[in-house]
């Protein structure tokens, strides 16, 4: 099963992944459009600014267990077995704000959102695309990020570039850095404006 | 096997969906004094309030029992518990043998000591039997009192308020949540309370109620009398355990256990309002009746009922409360003693109605007051029960842009 995983060293903050999000879960499904709809779309992926100044795509875990789905008081959230995605049932939510106070990461949000009853506001957080999914689309936010900070594959794919990525950085012949170039000197500029600034 | 589980709440229910995810066989029997299908306790006021229908409650299927293969006996109260006999007593002297015994019993409302306690139209909120009564009156009631500033007198309140009602909230100490949250969380709960039309008195008890059959009037601890055609008394709840043995099992406020939900009799486990594990932020052991606490409880008691040895690490007492335009959560202790050697950060902005409290020992997080942008409390509440060593600059924590980020090496 294919997921999305995170590469933070590869973030720049950009936040498109946001943009595409919120596009990706608006009624028309196009940027230009999407910013006139009511309720407006959100996102769902939220990039954190973090110590450094750099970003952080910061998503649902899907957990399991998930400390959301055990804490919801009128048992709004469930598990999409197919998928493993943690998923709420906007009908039943009572935005008690229960999966707040239990979420390690501090994924959710609430608002009114084009998926549930109008006018109520309801807990929203990372569905993992599952209607693009089924159209054969990856997650909007994967498609987005220019940087590979976040990809859609099997964990056991995701391990294994990385246990290569390890294992060339410890030949003598290494030339590949773990991050892209670009992306590894912005992240020292911003470690050494952060050490000016104290 | 047989699996005895005292209680139909959702500690009781946990327990009972995670012995049989390990033990598809063993005889599982539940005794529940309520007679409802599993439901959320903690949204009853919300059926008060109207903003739900009974319906909305139940949290599992009508299906619930067979489906688990479980013996439900219902409406029935246990009397008393031999553990070295290994049976509990229910009503009038049947008796039941367990193998693996789970107390899950909930806690029952602190009852009041005040004259005419007795008079109709004074309610519990604590089931939704009560609430049916309740609402039964509700068409004829026009001024409420309300007694507790906790969360049941405050939901108690928030509901009867949106029915139309007058409520006149009485509450002992001198803010709203002082259970909670801390003084200044307090005040701002109360303005906000006073604006939406509450009538809040603070340092006062109720010492007596008068009416011909139901409530009509009643003594404040001031002087002052207040008309009154309802009352809910909202001031806590009390481990339901009266059938314990104290020579058996060890009893402090509540059931005492180990990381394993174990009791200290073999083979009787206990989780829910009525266990007292070690607290996480105090470390001490502590009642901390909540729901999230029930589910992990029961889940570990029945994991470990069911023969597979797993520890937890502690409770950790927190809450989430939305009232009118205010949000506010808190975790552990959040009104330190000062001689204790606590750091306190706080910092509260009146004009976006922010404020935001952190408590720390030493090193380590240990109280929590979010008053609106509360999104981020689920983080700072984790770094508490994971008694994570903050290496961050800690006056960032307090920060409206804190972030899961800032966390990160």
């Amino acid at each position: 099963m294919k997921q999305v995983v995170v590469h933070p060293e590869r973030c720049v903050g950009c936040r498109q992944c946001m943009l595409a999000c919120a596009t990706a879960h608006s009624q028309s499904q196009r940027l230009t459009s999407a910013v006139l709809e009511t309720p407006r779309p959100k996102p769902r992926v939220h990039v954190g600014v973090g110590r450094l100044e750099e970003g952080f795509p910061n998503r649902c875990r899907h957990c399991d267990p998930a400390p959301c789905m055990l804490a919801c008081l009128p048992g709004a959230i469930y598990r999409d077995t197919a998928t493993q995605t943690v998923l709420i049932d906007a009908d039943r939510c009572i935005n008690c704000a229960s999966c707040a106070m239990v979420c390690p990461f501090g994924v959710l949000r609430y608002h009114a959102d084009r998926l549930a009853p109008a006018g109520k506001t309801v807990a929203v957080k990372c569905d993992n695309c599952i209607a693009r999914q089924i159209q054969g689309l990856v997650p909007a936010c994967v498609e987005a990020c220019r940087t590979g900070a976040l990809t859609f594959e099997t964990l056991d794919q995701a391990m294994k570039r990385k246990t290569d990525a390890v294992s060339r950085s410890m030949s003598t012949t290494a030339v590949e850095a773990e991050a892209p170039a670009g992306v590894s000197l912005l992240h020292q500029i911003k470690k050494v404006q952060a050490r000016l600034r104290t | 096997m047989h699996h005895v589980i005292i209680g139909n709440g959702i500690a009781g229910v946990s327990a009972a969906e995670a012995i049989r995810r390990i033990d598809p066989h063993s005889a599982i029997t539940m005794i529940g004094d309520e007679t409802e299908i599993p439901y959320c306790r903690p949204m009853i006021s919300m059926v008060l309030e109207g903003a739900l229908g009974p319906e909305r409650l139940p949290i599992r299927g009508r299906d619930f029992y067979a489906s688990l293969k479980i013996s439900p006996l219902l409406g029935e109260r246990v009397t008393a518990l031999d553990t070295d006999a290994r049976q509990v007593t229910i009503g009038e002297g049947r008796t039941i043998s367990y193998d693996r015994l789970l107390i899950a019993s909930g806690a029952d409302p602190r009852p009041i000591k005040a004259e005419g306690c007795d008079l109709e139209n004074i309610f519990f909120l604590r089931n939704q039997a009560q609430v049916r009564r309740m609402q039964a009156v509700l068409p004829d009631a026009r001024e409420a009192l309300v007694l507790g500033g906790g969360l049941v007198g405050f939901k108690a309140a928030y509901g009867l308020l949106r029915r139309g009602l007058k409520v006149t909230l009485v509450i002992r100490s001198g803010y709203p949540l002082s259970m909670q949250a801390d003084e200044t969380a307090g005040a701002m709960v109360l303005a906000e309370l006073c604006r939406q039309g509450l009538d809040v008195r603070v340092g006062v008890e109720a010492i007596g109620f008068e009416g011909g059959t139901a409530v009509r009037r009643a003594h404040l601890s001031d002087g002052t009398q207040l008309a009154c055609d309802l009352v809910v008394v909202g001031k806590g709840v009390l481990p339901a355990h009266s059938f314990v043995n104290r020579s058996q099992i060890t009893v402090d406020l509540g059931i005492v256990v180990d990381a394993h939900m174990r009791t200290g009799a073999a083979h009787v486990f206990a989780a829910g309002d009525v266990a007292e594990a070690v607290d996480l932020a105090r470390q001490t052991r502590w009642v901390n009746a909540i729901w999230p606490e029930a589910v992990a409880q029961g889940r570990l008691a029945g994991q470990n009922m069911a023969g597979r040895s797993v520890a937890g690490t502690g409770s950790l007492g927190r809450n989430v409360i939305r009232i009118f335009d205010l949000d506010i959560m808190t975790g552990g202790i959040v009104s330190p003693e000062q001689e204790k050697g606590y750091e306190i950060l706080q910092c509260h902005d009146p004009r976006s109605h922010t404020y935001r409290k952190m408590v720390f020992q030493c090193d380590r997080l240990v109280g929590v007051v979010m008053v609106n942008r509360i999104e981020q409390g689920g983080v700072l509440l984790s770094m508490i029960q994971g008694r994570i060593p903050v290496a961050i600059d800690k006056e960032k924590m307090l920060s409206p842009g804190f972030n899961y980020a800032q966390l990160l090496p």
